[in-house]
């Protein structure tokens, strides 16, 4: 379970991106975070395993308080770079861009962190590696660079790296913006996959429709603020918000 | 004559190769300190730099090989040689470096960060090997000029190709035949490090890097 209280960020420059998100997810559970681009989603996503830092607010997974730690006399502190790296490792994103190490081949990006981070023994990584690989529709694609492989095969690399770290939970940031529009079907099927298994998921997401299919709520983001939240059902049927109809009056 | 030249040239390459190898070396432990937390490293990574790469290499020579002697700490021609190189180099390969690293796309730095490597295997299998790839074409840049100023050290009488076509031209007065040789000589030390460069390039281009513009 993830539980967000109350977190609030700036940037640099003083403005407000998040003002204040309380957000439960509970386990197996699918949120969808949907919103104009600027509402600060793709932010708390990144929140979410401290690719961002926050001023304010406390994150917990499984209610253990994560990145920051209150001293006795109030003070905030960052935790050590060894704890934040542990606590990582139970999280796994897939950005945008896909991001994969393009002097690995797609085994070497999916075996890297079990590897490297969880110093697993090699054979058991492989044969993990090339499970998943397989499940993501790749089995015979194993030994590519990025460059060789598609957008959305990439992505599936991508996805299937995330999942070698076996996470509790799993961060989507926008995974099929990149991709051409006939490429974005199978990206969207090896997470229909996985919504079976019960991954406890974060999506941010402009796909709408897929959003209404798979996640369990949906958040509606408006400068900073979660403004409306609820099952798909309702928050795109019987929306409230007024910025909420005019943002799916314009999407659709 | 030729058979002295080639004798100076093959102690041209050893020299260069003793440069490039030590100078690496040093380079990239400096460019490490560049990055250092510590505030007063990385100063001291720019003052270093600033100095070394703002000595002419003549001078720098001329220091080591008649500077050091003055504080009883003599050293021969070829070890005051090799370390004047090996100083001279190390500032270069450095920023090379440095560069290669601050190429890194933050994309790839995150990944990495997501996946909560330790970072020692953060260095070996990301950055690296990632911000090589970037530093590769200066890198080889920078191993072109050490060839070139190894020249300079036949001024504290390193026996070198220069020195060579000295010699033979105090002896028979052919000035532009030999020079010409030399340059020649020199010409083809270049080429073959930027060929070795170019592999190197190739090579990379096929193991996954720069793949969308090979």
């Amino acid at each position: 379970m993830i539980d967000i209280r109350d977190l609030r960020k700036r940037f640099p420059n003083g403005s407000e991106v998040l003002r204040g998100i309380d957000l439960v997810i509970g386990d197996g559970e699918i949120v969808a975070l949907i919103g104009r681009s600027g509402s600060g989603k793709t932010t708390l996503l990144r929140c979410i395993n401290f690719l961002e830092e926050y001023e304010q607010g406390e994150i917990r997974l499984d209610g253990a308080t994560l990145w920051y730690r209150n001293e006795a006399h109030g003070r905030r502190v960052r935790m050590r770079e060894r704890e934040i790296r542990v606590l990582r490792q139970q999280m796994g994103i897939v950005f945008q861009q896909y991001n994969l190490f393009p002097h690995m081949t797609a085994l070497e990006n999916v075996c890297l962190g079990p590897l490297e981070a969880r110093a697993r023994p090699q054979a058991e990584v492989h044969e993990l590696a090339h499970g998943l690989l397989a499940r993501v529709g790749l089995g015979d694609k194993t030994g590519s660079y990025p460059y060789q492989l598609s957008g959305g095969e990439q992505q599936r690399v991508a996805i299937a790296r995330a999942l070698a770290m076996r996470p509790k939970v799993l961060l989507l940031d926008e995974i099929t913006s990149a991709l051409d529009p006939e490429l974005v079907g199978e990206v969207l099927e090896v997470i229909r996959g996985l919504v079976a298994e019960r991954m406890m998921m974060v999506i941010v997401t402009h796909e709408l429709s897929f959003a209404r299919e798979v996640a369990h709520r949906v958040a509606y983001l408006s400068q900073g603020r979660i403004v409306e939240i609820g099952p798909p059902s309702e928050v795109f049927d019987r929306p409230q918000d007024p910025t909420l109809k005019d943002f799916l009056r314009r999407v659709r | 004559m030729l058979v002295l030249l080639l004798k100076g040239a093959l102690a041209t390459l050893m020299l260069a190769i003793v440069g490039i190898c030590g100078g690496t070396a040093l380079g990239v432990g400096l460019a490490g300190l560049s990055f250092a937390r510590i505030r007063p490293l990385r100063l001291l990574y720019r003052l270093y730099v600033f100095v070394t790469r703002g000595t002419p290499v003549l001078v720098l020579a001329l220091l080591v090989f008649y500077g050091l002697p003055a504080m009883n700490f003599a050293l021969g021609p070829y070890v005051a040689g090799s370390i004047v190189l090996v100083i001279y180099g190390s500032a270069f390969f450095a920023e090379v470096f440095r560069g290669g690293v601050l190429a890194i796309p933050t994309a790839q730095l995150e990944s990495g960060r997501s996946l909560g490597l330790p970072p020692g295997a953060f260095f070996r299998k990301i950055i690296a090997p990632i911000a090589f790839r970037y530093a590769l074409p200066p890198y080889v840049n920078v191993c072109v000029m050490m060839v070139k100023a190894s020249s300079v050290l036949s001024i504290i009488s390193v026996w070198e190709l220069t020195l060579a076509a000295r010699e033979i031209i105090e002896r028979t007065l052919q000035v532009f035949t030999v020079l010409g040789t030399a340059a020649l000589l020199y010409f083809l030390i270049c080429f073959g490090v930027d060929r070795l460069g170019r592999r190197a390039e190739r090579h990379l281009m096929h193991r996954g890097f720069m793949g969308e513009r090979a």
